[in-house]
């Protein structure tokens, strides 16, 4: 077989530097698994597409020692692009990223138990001329599946390395970093004959495009297969907009074209896929039987249109009875050992502003924050196993019925779903929806899901509903699921509004590969947990300290006279005056100038309310005791001696929390992923806004009530 | 350790905490992004 006569010698060996390769596949096809093995990286996984939306580098290392580049890539069903994550892969593959090294090889990850759809990207990327590694994975779930891959026919068929491969169990992993350290890879030889009517048609872009557009040979001819691929032009060429005599010739075949009545686009892709059939008949021995497999069996209970959203509201309601059950000892220790010190420091030092601001502020502050560490860990632990085993996508599934009714595009889901966690995550990810009507929507939406720093105010609330006895666990829990649901529903609501007034489109169509289930990665599942216990620690010893140091500043400053009680000391302090001030707004909601300093310094970030009513109550405080926060909380009155938290009272601020936009670092990411302040400053007025009112509507409607 | 004296520290701690505070809002400012604080894993994924 002959050199298809884009391919030179030439790029084949190695280049004199670090050699850098990309890592590109199928969305959820194992790509990040497979990164984090070769780098030693922790970047996060799941078993469902979208995780990856932006590239990631990292250094692997040859069985010599060697370094070598590494770029994880977002998953792309096709260097089509539709999306902006996939954009980025189309980029990075075409030299067109100016921050990014143009990869000199390429690993192209297929998922070995659907390898039809895998290998279209494959073929694409072959085209590019570059050398490839192709890595079969989930080789294991293929042969559970029957299917049989024969790598050493596919080895032949395109000419370049095939590594069997189970990435999740680091198999066949010593074997492909051999074949990455070859000093020389071969170059395809696989031969594609393009359509007779569309191949003048590519011989003509290519020559313009590097002519005009100065692209190198190779690049040129896969752009202009890609031009002749997707029907809008101004998508492929992305941020490399195309000259105007390119453009011109483009327009002119595709006019000739529309004359002829030659559906140009679906020949190129059709005609691809009749040679990877081909090459999958020969390569691929399917399965004796074809019958359902045993994620069929399962998906046919858990995306039942009734069975489905049973499981989902028990796999919640585990999900939080574990939060308020398994959390409790530690939680008790935490507190506890946090109480301890600041008796220590107080019994340690002399009164003085130093010690307050140590007890008072300091451990007030960072300690009423950490002591939620274990049900942040529960949280997250609970989330990884449903990442890791599959059940995400199938929640998406059941799921999509309603959001559809919304107007809510089906990829959505995902982002949706990661802004539990937080909102900014959740926010990146929705790089994988092509509409940017859609994506527009769910950016603005995404923070109404109730993320895990909205978990400690949830759980103060909880805690202070009754007074002198504890919430019975299922009231509880109960009161968590009805949280999370009234944010959840809000979500869809202002997506429905917003679907039929700001971004007005189309109803978006739902198209989501559900992933066989697999066993949980409990290695994977525990290094995401400790992750976020991390960055949750770093969080309280940094900003949460830093906020917690100067409001002790400002409850504590100006002095009063001598004589007065800590509560009049804090009422004329500088926080005190800017609760007093804010009081008029918030007391029909039943809030007081207390209340207003958290609503006030939680703009920062959500949880910072529990440190900041830590540091007011404890600034109250009137002995050298350490009074745990929610007795404090119960304790609290306002002036004419009615309790402060009241039930009714705890129940508004919760919803208050639901609804309001407290994350100045969500907003920072909103306007860098909008590319403008109008839509961040319209979320917040809306979030606020929405927030301020159905607090006010249930507040007065339970004062109404007697409640 | 006499009263003056914690109030001194205590003052010169808080305008520490605050300067931090600033410079960081500052930072993120122009480098929008949660700048890895906020228990979310943007910074790796910015990488």
């Amino acid at each position: 077989m002959s050199l298809p006569a884009h391919i030179t010698a030439g790029p084949g060996a190695a280049p004199s530097r670090m050699p850098v390769y990309a890592l590109v596949g199928n969305p959820n096809c194992g790509k990040s698994t497979l990164f984090n093995a070769l780098t030693g990286l922790k970047q996060k996984v799941g078993n469902y597409p979208g995780v990856t939306v932006e590239k990631k580098i990292g250094t692997a290392y040859t069985q010599h020692g060697q370094p070598i580049t590494v770029i994880d890539l977002p998953g792309a069903y096709s260097l089509a692009a539709r999306s902006p994550d996939e954009a980025v892969t189309r980029d990075v593959l075409l030299g067109r990223r100016a921050d990014t090294p143009q990869p000199d090889r390429i690993l192209c990850i297929v998922d070995a138990t659907n390898l039809e759809r895998n290998l279209y990207l494959v073929h694409q990327i072959l085209d590019l001329g570059r050398p490839v590694i192709l890595v079969l994975n989930m080789m294991d779930l293929a042969a559970r599946a029957g299917l049989r891959v024969r790598v050493t026919r596919l080895e032949h068929e395109f000419g370049i390395p095939v590594i069997p491969c189970e990435a999740v169990n680091g198999k066949g992993l010593i074997e492909l970093k051999l074949a990455m350290s070859r000093a020389e890879l071969p170059l395809s030889r696989h031969a594609w004959a393009i359509p007779a009517p569309i191949a003048p048609a590519v011989t003509e872009l290519q020559a313009s495009l590097i002519a005009n557009d100065r692209k190198a040979p190779l690049i040129a001819r896969a752009e202009a297969l890609l031009l002749l691929t997707d029907q809008d032009s101004v998508r492929v060429a992305g941020s490399a907009p195309l000259g105007a005599r390119t453009t011109e010739i483009l327009r002119q075949w595709q006019s000739r074209w529309e004359e002829e009545g030659t559906d140009w686009a679906g020949t190129l892709v059709n005609s691809r896929y009749e040679v990877i059939g081909k090459i999958c008949e020969s390569v691929v021995t399917p399965a004796d039987h074809t019958g359902p497999t045993a994620s069929d069996r399962i998906d046919a209970f858990a995306t039942h249109p009734v069975w489905g959203w049973l499981t989902l509201g028990a796999v919640m309601m585990l999900l939080f009875l574990s939060i308020f059950t398994l959390a409790e000892y530690p939680m008790n220790f935490i507190d506890r050992r946090i109480a301890a010190l600041a008796d220590a420091v107080k019994s340690a030092m002399p009164e003085g502003d130093l010690r307050d601001l140590i007890t008072d502020g300091a451990i007030a502050g960072v300690g009423g924050v950490i002591v939620f560490l274990p049900q942040i860990l529960i949280l997250f632990f609970f989330i990884g196993l449903l990442e890791s085993t599959g059940y995400m996508a199938r929640a998406a599934f059941i799921m999509d019925r309603l959001m559809s009714r919304v107007g809510l595009n089906g990829k959505s889901f995902i982002p949706l779903l990661s802004s539990y966690a937080c909102a900014i995550p959740g926010i990146m990810a929705t790089r994988t929806i092509e509409d940017p009507k859609d994506r527009l929507v769910t950016i603005l939406v995404a923070p109404l899901m109730s993320c895990s720093a909205r978990l400690p105010v949830y759980l103060l609330m909880i805690a202070a509903l009754v007074p002198g006895d504890r919430v019975p666990l299922l009231t509880k829990v109960g009161i968590m699921i009805f949280m999370y649901a009234l944010g959840t529903f809000g979500a869809f609501a202002f997506a429905w509004l917003f679907k039929r007034t700001l971004l007005k489109g189309a109803p978006p169509v739902m198209i989501m590969e559900l992933p066989p289930y697999r066993m949980p990665a409990i290695k994977d599942v525990a290094q995401h947990m400790l992750e976020r216990a991390w960055l949750f620690l770093r969080r309280a010893g940094t900003v949460i300290l830093g906020i917690s140091i100067v409001l002790w500043f400002l409850a504590a400053y100006p002095k009063a006279p001598e004589g007065v009680t800590p509560t009049q000391q804090l009422a004329q302090s500088f926080a005190g005056r800017a609760g007093h001030a804010l009081e008029p707004i918030i007391a029909p909601l039943g809030f007081d100038w207390q209340i207003g300093i958290g609503l006030i310094t939680s703009f920062a970030a959500r949880e910072v309310f529990v440190s900041t009513m830590s540091v007011v109550f404890n600034a109250e405080a009137k002995d050298d005791d350490t009074t745990p926060l929610r007795q404090a909380m119960l304790e609290a009155k306002w002036p004419d001696g009615r309790p402060l938290f009241t039930p009714l009272v705890c129940f508004t601020l919760m919803i208050f929390y639901v609804f309001a936009m407290q994350c100045m670092s969500t907003i920072a990411v909103v306007r860098r992923e909008t590319n403008s302040w109008k839509w961040p400053l319209f979320q917040t007025a809306y979030m606020t806004g929405t927030a301020w009112v159905l607090s006010l509507l249930f507040y007065q409607a339970g004062r109404a009530l007697g409640l | 350790m006499n009263a003056d004296f914690q109030t001194i520290a205590a003052l010169v701690v808080v305008a520490l905490a605050a300067t931090w505070l600033v410079v960081r809002a500052v930072q993120l400012r122009r480098k929008p992004g949660c700048g890895g604080g906020c228990a979310c894993p943007t910074e790796k994924l910015k990488r």
